[in-house]
């Protein structure tokens, strides 16, 4: 007999030992779920707001910080820059909410490994677009720094050439390493969680070719 | 207090319970871990319910999503890693109905089925509980011919587990 006709004979005489009752299934309805799809909700949350928290506190907590952005807020481009970034993040939290309303458990499985994929992207590019303002921030900060700080000034008229070269370098260092460890960190995340998900997809993309 | 959908609900995964069991049988190797996935699956299919709109059996609806948790949704959790020999824990065999080579043998082709991927699980499991290609590729979304080659592939492979 082949293998796999053994095994189906088999199968449907397969009887459950420990049968459930409806008293022992009721309780399960209310039970909290623990699927991924969960778990990557409450992360493109808690991204949300961690980038917001980021791009704000700092203007609540420091009275020098929050100096400063008033006179460069007088600037037209950072005006423009602000509502900018009000925008992309109204935008990700459309995004975001489309796609995980698009998670259906009733699909079959590819497009519910897909549709999953596509929710972890966006996040993906949510933080990616943040670590990139975090650089550009940089750029922007030294740069005003070099005009409008009497230190960074004095500092710079008396090292010339060379003292700026210095401090371009130590802030393009200091940058790429947060980013760096952000992302690292990020990577090692949604690594561990989506690991299961992503091997399977790849096992039903292979399946097509 | 129970409502009247929570009641309908309840009363059909208590009759088609198997279905369910038999995908926890597949996906885990330990009690623990088995009524895990239960669970889990229980609250995807709860919550997929009101979708639910009774034009397929309630069965075949079943499997999708038991299969989807399984497969995509269920994050093993840290009960699941304790490692214990799985071996009939809520089925029993009829033994009576094997002889000595066929019962070895099942012993093997369950151990053998264990050890594959999964996603030749779940074609497994749909092949052994009488669905058909068509039904399978449209469960899995692959194409129907890709599904048949997956699945001789499978059989193949056991088949080689069976006589070396």
């Amino acid at each position: 007999m082949d293998g796999l006709d053994l095994l189906k004979k088999d199968w449907n005489k397969q009887e459950v030992v420990s049968k459930l009752s409806a008293k022992d299934i009721l309780p399960m309805l209310h039970k909290k779920s623990s699927s991924i799809v969960k778990l990557l909700f409450y992360i493109s949350v808690a991204e949300l707001f961690f980038w917001i928290l980021v791009n704000s506190v700092p203007y609540f907590v420091s009275d020098t910080y929050r100096a400063r952005l008033d006179t460069v807020y007088s600037d037209t481009l950072m005006i423009g820059l602000t509502i900018f970034g009000y925008a992309v993040i109204l935008l990700f939290i459309y995004l975001l909410y489309t796609s995980y309303k698009s998670i259906s458990v009733t699909d079959n499985a590819k497009r519910l490994m897909k549709s999953i994929i596509r929710t972890r992207k966006i996040i993906k590019y949510y933080v990616l677009y943040n670590l990139i303002m975090v650089g550009i921030s940089m750029i922007i900060g030294v740069y005003y720094s070099f005009h409008t700080d009497p230190n960074a000034i004095e500092f710079l008229e008396k090292t010339g050439d060379k003292g700026m070269m210095i401090l371009i370098a130590v802030t393009a260092v200091f940058t790429g390493v947060l980013i760096l460890i952000i992302w690292l960190f990020y990577r090692l995340i949604y690594g561990l969680l989506l690991k299961r998900l992503n091997k399977n997809y790849k096992e039903l993309k292979k399946l097509e070719v | 207090m129970k409502t009247e959908t929570e009641q309908n609900f309840v009363e059909q995964l208590e009759k088609h319970q198997n279905i369910v069991h038999k995908v926890c049988r597949l996906y885990t190797n330990n009690y623990d871990a088995h009524n895990d996935l239960f669970q889990e699956i229980t609250i995807q299919l709860w919550r997929a319910y009101p979708k639910f709109r009774g034009d397929s059996k309630f069965s075949t609806w079943m499997y999708r999503v038991a299969l989807n948790t399984a497969i995509t949704l269920y994050r093993k959790s840290k009960r699941t890693i304790t490692t214990q020999d799985f071996d009939g824990v809520a089925f029993k065999m009829k033994s009576e109905d094997y002889d000595d080579t066929e019962e070895q043998q099942l012993k093997i082709l369950y151990k053998a089925v264990h050890q594959l991927n999964d996603i030749e699980k779940a074609l497994v499991f749909l092949y052994l509980e009488d669905k058909d290609y068509r039904e399978i590729s449209e469960t899995m979304g692959i194409s129907e011919v890709n599904a048949r080659v997956k699945m001789n592939r499978i059989k193949k492979k056991l088949r080689t587990i069976l006589n070396p």
